[in-house]
């Protein structure tokens, strides 16, 4: 028959059974050991069907008893040379596999038949994923995995979608999430083409300590780094206090209404000093005493500001300023406008200030990116993602029904139309909304363990993945399974390590001699 | 106690104009005389003393008669370059007026294994340790801070001044947003005071690991922007540093040549002919007698055209009252009956940047520092380097040379001359 011609002997691994379109069964073949996530293809003349693995189980033409037995007397008596006969015609393995795509010619189709009945199936080879292309605003993030094997075939995506559309990771700890976000910013700095502001609570990304960002070859040009101690030519990160607006705070810290009147009030009187005058305690009319202590402590908490024994303004983490960082917000934005890489580290705040200063900065990028869409000179502009770690913090269904909207959840819903997308990391899925997940189109999944967030992954994602569930908590670090509005099936991958990855990009530039004049 | 002046930015013939001209060059004369009054122990001017490496001959005589004063009074004046007198040959007037030993150079340094080592200059009345590095054009400056051996110069020992004339970005006042800045953590730490040039505005700027990074700004500069300020109640001037061992006092000293005044006018909803005689109005009843006169007019007209906003005729009636000098801004007024081609900016400097930067993207070319940012910045000071006349009495072939040798240099390109 023309099916089984078509392939060696030596390429099957093992031969259509039985199942139904959700669930097709293979026998493998005695001497091949498929994977769970094997990618497998089935071909009859020019018409490939791409297959995965999904469940691996025993099959076995003896009784359950009588294995049983055997086993027993294997283990318990003499029977150690006890040997079944023709035992791989017997005893096998039947691979659960489900069509992810039909390759017609030169054409891509949803999968709507089955692979020929005792038909023989083969591991996909690189010839047969022709269609993973180059996008035109790539976004790199690895290479086609097939259960644990690397193929070698480029994954992009194109960040003009995908970043605009959201990503959301999630991860648990210690299966390479800061590995990719490395990779991909990396990638991202070298492109040239897209704003990318990141949140970095542990200061993991640009490298102070270890091999980082700032190791690209275009750093000097196109990242940002932003530190209350900054190296040397990095910037500090300070904030004046007269860039802090009232909307700044909103959806992430709670104020009452007599607390909210009175900021109204504040403002009004003093303009953009507003914070200044309440933490002096200055009393103006239709402000109670107690409501404003109240703010003062909160600012204190918050940004850490107090009035000292001689009577000056003081901040505690340095961040924000009366006479510095007035142009900090502007210069951020205007450096995602103009394509570059910005980590703001972030990692001796607080959660608050922390969310605080994304808030400002965000708030900055999605006014400007509002009025461009107005003026019609949004198109041209490169798309701006905000990286942000543990988004629950923000994103989470409590927080929004307690504290209402914040910026970043504005941006989840409203961010595409403006060109601003979100790449939300998270270790629990599950805490955010439907609603918000619904809007985020790309999910890289990484290895996790925990059940319910498996659940919640599976139920939001772009294709389905209702038979991956073990394959999700088998991911290894590094691998991961890209499920994405923009990819044509749920894509397996395996994530370079960063430090392997960068070596490639870094080569021996010869630097021009300096001569000074001055 | 010790005290020194802290200067910068005086551009001095930067301005055509007769009252301008006569303005910036009074200012820089009463400056000098208040420290003769002070007796400072020296005077320091942290970039741009003059507006150009080869400035107009009579503002240098007459700068040079009062630095020739200042000197009787045993009173030595530090300078660096800043990004308008620098010269990337040494050829600029600094030069000439260091190797005269009327001023002094303070920055001297050398370039080792890739890393640039600054030497202090002591004054000798006061055993002050200055060093600093000038400003280039273009921001230039930013390479040689990013290859500062910056621990030898913090390990010194004693009051320790540090110059420069660049932007510092965390410093920036906000409607300097897009002026090019490097970073604080470029400057050495451990000093007793950053003598700042490059921001016209007197600043005082703390951060984390600098006690005192300051800006006095202009004494007065012509510039429409600066105008304005000034006319909005920016003040100008100088500081003059109290120290021991450390800053003990900083003052401001103030230089106040001439009453501004600013009026702006909003002409949305108007016609031109609406807009004009109610602006007349509103100037006539202006008290302008022996000012400075800075007129903002903006918004869209409802009908006519903006050119029917005479400015000629507002600058006469003004005139008439008595005003001194009229500055007329008229960048964000515009019509809705006639569509022009609108390029935003407060001076010409940052119209002609934002022209560049809207084009620069339609040009193909393959050298990468044409595109983008670095094309921009390399675009503007080449016209700037274009837009130079013929300096009197300089021959047209040694014009032409310089042209050509200047804008070979910009271009970072081997070239014959």
């Amino acid at each position: 028959m023309n099916w089984w011609l078509n392939l060696s002997e030596f390429d099957i691994v093992g031969q259509v059974v039985g199942g139904n379109s959700a669930e097709i069964l293979i026998r493998e073949k005695a001497d091949k050991e498929l994977e769970l996530g094997d990618l497998l293809i089935s071909e009859e003349g020019n018409s490939r069907l791409l297959l995965q693995v999904f469940e691996l189980t025993y099959g076995s033409q003896i009784s359950q008893l009588s294995r049983e037995l055997m086993a027993g007397i294997t283990l318990e008596r003499t029977g150690k040379d006890l040997s079944i006969f023709d035992s791989q015609m017997r005893n096998y393995v039947i691979a659960s596999v489900k069509p992810v795509l039909h390759i017609m010619g030169g054409k891509v189709l949803l999968p709507k038949t089955l692979p020929k009945f005792f038909g023989s199936l083969r591991l996909v080879k690189k010839d047969d994923l022709f269609f993973f292309e180059k996008p035109d605003n790539p976004i790199y993030f690895g290479k086609i995995r097939s259960g644990s094997k690397v193929l070698d075939v480029d994954v992009y995506l194109d960040g003009f979608n995908a970043f605009s559309h959201h990503i959301v990771i999630p991860a648990t700890t210690g299966r390479g999430k800061s590995n990719l976000v490395k990779v991909m910013l990396w990638d991202v700095l070298g492109a040239n083409n897209f704003g990318i502001l990141v949140l970095d609570p542990h200061d993991e990304y640009y490298g102070r300590h270890s091999k980082g960002l700032k190791g690209h070859p275009v750093a000097k040009s196109n990242l940002l780094y932003y530190s209350s101690n900054p190296p040397t030519g990095a910037n500090t990160l300070v904030i004046n206090l007269k860039s802090i607006r009232h909307e700044h705070f909103q959806g992430l810290v709670e104020f009452t209404d007599a607390q909210e009147d009175a900021i109204k009030r504040y403002h009004t009187e003093y303009g953009s000093d507003w914070i200044e005058f309440i933490v002096r305690g200055e009393k103006i009319e239709g402000v109670k005493p107690i409501t404003l202590d109240v703010l003062r402590r909160k600012f204190d908490n918050i940004l850490g500001i107090h009035i000292d024994d001689s009577g000056d303004l003081q901040c505690r983490n340095k961040i924000f300023s009366t006479t510095a960082g007035s142009t900090t917000t502007k210069d951020i934005a205007d450096a995602l406008e103009q394509n570059k890489v910005v980590i703001v580290d972030t990692s001796k705040l607080l959660d608050e200030a922390e969310l605080l200063i994304g808030s400002i900065v965000i708030r900055e990028i999605f006014n400007r990116y509002q009025r461009y869409k107005s003026e019609g000179t949004l198109k041209p502009k490169p798309v701006a993602a905000i990286v942000i770690e543990e988004a629950p913090r923000v994103l989470g269904k409590e927080v929004i029904e307690s504290k209402g909207d914040n910026i970043y959840s504005i941006v989840a819903r409203e961010g595409r139309k403006f060109q601003i997308g979100l790449i939300a990391i998270t270790q629990l899925i599950s805490l955010i909304p439907r609603q918000i997940l619904a809007n985020m189109n790309t999910k890289i999944v990484l290895g996790n363990e925990m059940a319910a967030e498996r659940h919640a992954i599976i139920e939001s994602a772009s294709q389905d993945l209702s038979a991956e569930n073990r394959s999700i908590a088998s991911l290894d670090k590094g691998e991961a399974i890209i499920t994405s509005n923009f990819t044509k099936f749920a894509v397996p991958i395996k994530i370079p390590l960063f430090e392997e990855f960068i070596a490639k990009s870094i080569s021996n530039r010869s630097k021009s001699k300096t001569i000074f004049t001055g | 106690m010790h005290k020194f002046a802290h200067l910068a930015d005086l551009h001095l013939g930067a301005n055509r104009e007769p009252e301008l001209k006569e303005w910036e060059i009074t200012a820089f004369l009463k400056a000098m005389n208040i420290c003769i009054e002070e007796s400072v122990d020296f005077i320091l001017i942290s970039g741009d003393l003059f507006h150009a490496n080869i400035p107009d001959m009579d503002v240098v005589n007459k700068a040079v008669k009062k630095i020739k004063q200042i000197l009787e009074h045993n009173i030595p004046i530090y300078v660096i370059y800043g990004s308008h007198d620098y010269s990337p040959n040494e050829t600029s007037i600094i030069d000439i007026l260091h190797s005269a030993g009327l001023i002094t150079k303070i920055v001297q340094a050398i370039v080792e294994n890739e890393e640039l080592k600054l030497q202090f200059v002591t004054d000798p009345k006061t055993d002050v340790k200055i060093t600093g590095l000038s400003g280039r054009r273009l921001g230039l400056e930013k390479d040689y801070f990013e290859i500062l051996d910056k621990e030898s110069l913090e390990r010194e020992k004693g009051f320790k001044i540090f110059a420069f004339h660049s932007a510092v970005a965390e410093l920036k006042p906000t409607y300097l947003a897009r002026m090019d800045s490097i970073p604080a953590s470029l400057l050495p730490k451990g000093f007793s005071y950053y003598a700042g040039g490059h921001i016209h505005e007197k600043l005082e700027g703390k951060l984390p690991d600098f006690k005192m990074i300051n800006y006095p700004g202009p004494l007065f500069s012509g510039y429409p922007r600066d105008i304005e300020q000034f006319s909005k109640g920016k003040r100008r001037g100088f500081f003059i540093v109290h120290f021991n061992d450390e800053v003990e006092k900083v003052e401001f000293k103030e230089i106040r040549i001439v009453d501004p005044i600013y009026f702006e006018y909003d002409v949305s909803d108007k016609s031109s002919t609406q807009a004009k005689k109610e602006l007349l109005n509103r100037l006539q009843e202006l008290s302008v007698k022996d000012k400075l006169v800075v007129l903002k007019i903006k918004g869209e007209l409802s009908g006519g055209t903006t050119a029917e906003i005479n400015s000629n005729e507002l600058r006469n009636l003004l005139y008439e009252k008595g005003a001194l000098y009229i500055s007329i801004n008229k960048h964000s007024l515009s019509s809705k009956e006639i569509e022009t081609m609108q390029i935003i900016g407060d001076d010409i400097q940052t119209i002609e940047n934002n022209l560049f930067r809207e084009n620069i993207g339609n040009i193909k070319i393959s050298a990468s520092k044409l595109k983008n940012n670095s094309g921009v910045k390399i675009a503007n000071e080449l016209l700037k380097t274009l837009r130079q006349e013929q300096k009197l009495n300089e021959k047209k072939k040694d014009y032409e040379e310089r042209i050509l040798k200047e804008s070979i240099s910009i271009l970072d390109i081997e070239g014959t001359s």
